[in-house]
């Protein structure tokens, strides 16, 4: 029964490369036009923009694709679950009736991704004061560390089960032409990766690109009338916990992808066992471990068993994970695109990449004190 | 720019008492009047699930300095340019002794890497830093 759901009915993507110095408005112009026409539409269908933390704000993007007027939009910040954050915006306003076409951007730019790189960093005060004095910068960077050491001993387990993640994400890159690093990596090879933090290994984090990804949702009423077969979003849920915070939270190794994950299967039509296909962020390495386990697929701690050495999450795989090879390997697109893949992957449009009669996916973005999932169907 | 020269808190109205007592040698977490809840870092309100009584007043309360050690990394690059000469550096959680489940981030000092683990006894140490002191935790000695 889908006649009370929303549905992305397209999907669109700007170049996506390693490029420093370029203007990131043309390349949300480019994945916006792309998301429009995949969806059958004009630019003049569009009456909701929403956008995540890029340079351009949503009246920009209207601005620059000749969008008259805008009956609903909305900019979310960085203290957000991802790009999600605005498709849960944008969900909103058309399950609402604010608008009845929604697009949904993020830009990004290499230099926007590379945060740990930063280095104008802000004076101690604020919340810096509990970091800054003690060396603690580059992102989240040392606490992701301590949450996988934290994992160790009291879950059990060891870095080859965030060994897996890596290995499987350039599995699936290699047949993904959009992926930034298309080559094999092994088990040894991210061992061997630089330790940044101890045991953050390079192969635990994202890539840092320049591009952008956008999807269009729409209502059920409109959705049936496309081009493409819509695919449709059975439930959408963001989550907290409690104490939400990245250091400082209750739950230290989840944060609130539990608290998450089971609103979102409170609100789903189906259960993980009818998942086939899971597209769980992956900025480090051990939110993907922590989404897999949230959602259900195993039970908690279970994950090193559970991934079969890989083969559980791979081409053929009970759960194949990340099927654009995520950020660790298509690039930091910065969520939206394990929507977007999501999509393609239920639409049948994924090539050599494609899971067989794949009909539903979950989507996951962040962790921490921010989390948002969601079920889609075809 | 000067580097090697390691940030000075800079406290605010909420942080005040933590810096203040650090200064002197103490080790303070916040807590409520009549209320039975210890946080670290403060807050203007207690937080506590379903939430707390409107107005509380906040209250500085001393613990010991002794804890265990709740996780820690060895930061191997420097992302703070003022780190430079402080790589590797170690950064802990201890989790307070006589307040459960607070946790204090510092660097570990006077220790090896090597020797440490998850749940070992640590205590509170106060580095001087520019006309302050912050806190930093070691692991406990037997033998000292």
């Amino acid at each position: 029964m889908t006649a009370d759901k929303a549905a992305v009915t397209g999907i669109g993507y700007s170049s996506v490369h390693r490029a420093k110095g370029v203007d990131g408005r043309g390349l949300a112009v480019d994945a916006a036009r792309a998301a429009i026409a995949d969806a059958g539409l004009q630019v003049s269908d569009v009456d909701g923009v929403f956008e995540y933390a890029g340079n351009e704000q949503s009246y920009d993007i209207a601005k620059m694709l000749g969008i008259e007027n805008l009956v609903v939009f909305g900019d979310f910040g960085p203290w957000g679950p991802s790009a999600m954050s605005s498709v849960v915006g944008a969900h909103m306003a058309v399950q609402s009736g604010a608008c009845e076409v929604a697009l949904v951007v993020r830009s990004v730019t290499r230099e926007w991704g590379q945060q740990s790189a930063e280095k104008m960093l802000p004076p101690p005060s604020g919340m810096w004061q509990w970091d800054l004095p003690y060396g603690i910068a580059g992102g989240m960077i040392p606490v992701m560390a301590m949450k996988m050491r934290r994992r160790f001993a009291t879950l059990g387990g060891s870095e080859q089960d965030y060994g897996h993640i890596a290995v499987n994400a350039r599995r699936w890159a290699s047949l993904n032409e959009r992926a930034v690093l298309r080559d094999l990596i092994t088990m040894d090879d991210y061992l061997n990766s630089r330790m940044i933090s101890d045991p953050v290994h390079l192969f635990d984090c994202d890539y840092p690109v320049t591009g952008a990804c956008a999807v269009v949702i729409t209502n059920a009423r409109r959705a049936v009338d496309t081009p493409r077969p819509p695919v449709w979003i059975d439930a959408i849920a963001m989550g907290t916990g409690w104490k939400p915070d990245w250091t400082y939270t209750d739950d230290f190794l989840f944060g609130g992808t539990r608290a998450c994950a089971e609103t979102m299967w409170k609100r789903s039509s189906v259960t993980a066992s009818d998942v086939d296909v899971a597209q769980l962020y992956d900025g480090f390495t051990h939110i993907t471990v922590s989404w897999i386990e949230a959602m259900g697929f195993c039970g908690i701690g279970e994950f090193g068993d559970w991934v079969d050495a890989g083969s559980a999450i791979g081409p053929g795989g009970a759960l194949p994970l990340n099927t654009q090879g995520g950020q660790l390997a298509e690039g930091r697109l910065h969520g939206l695109s394990f929507l977007a893949e999501g999509v393609a992957q239920l639409r049948g449009d994924c090539g050599a990449r494609q899971v067989p009669e794949a009909r539903v996916a979950v989507v996951a973005n962040a962790h921490g004190p921010h989390c948002a999932s969601m079920v889609l169907t075809a | 720019m000067e580097l090697n020269v390691k940030p000075v808190p800079i406290p605010d109205p909420v942080s005040a008492y933590y810096w203040e007592n650090a200064k002197n040698g103490r080790l303070t977490v916040q807590g409520f009047e009549g209320l039975d809840i210890r946080q670290h870092p403060p807050g203007p309100t207690p937080e506590i699930p379903g939430g707390g009584p409107a107005g509380a007043v906040p209250v500085a309360v001393e613990v010991s300095g002794r804890g265990t050690l709740f996780s820690f990394t060895v930061l191997r690059q420097p992302f703070h340019p003022d780190f430079l000469d402080a790589i590797p550096l170690l950064i802990g959680l201890t989790e307070l002794d006589d307040a459960p489940g607070v946790r204090i981030m510092t660097n570990i000092v006077e220790a090896d890497p090597d020797e440490l683990r998850i749940g070992m006894p640590m205590e509170v140490v106060f580095e001087p830093r520019g006309d302050m002191a912050i806190p930093q935790f070691r692991p406990v000695r037997t033998h000292r």
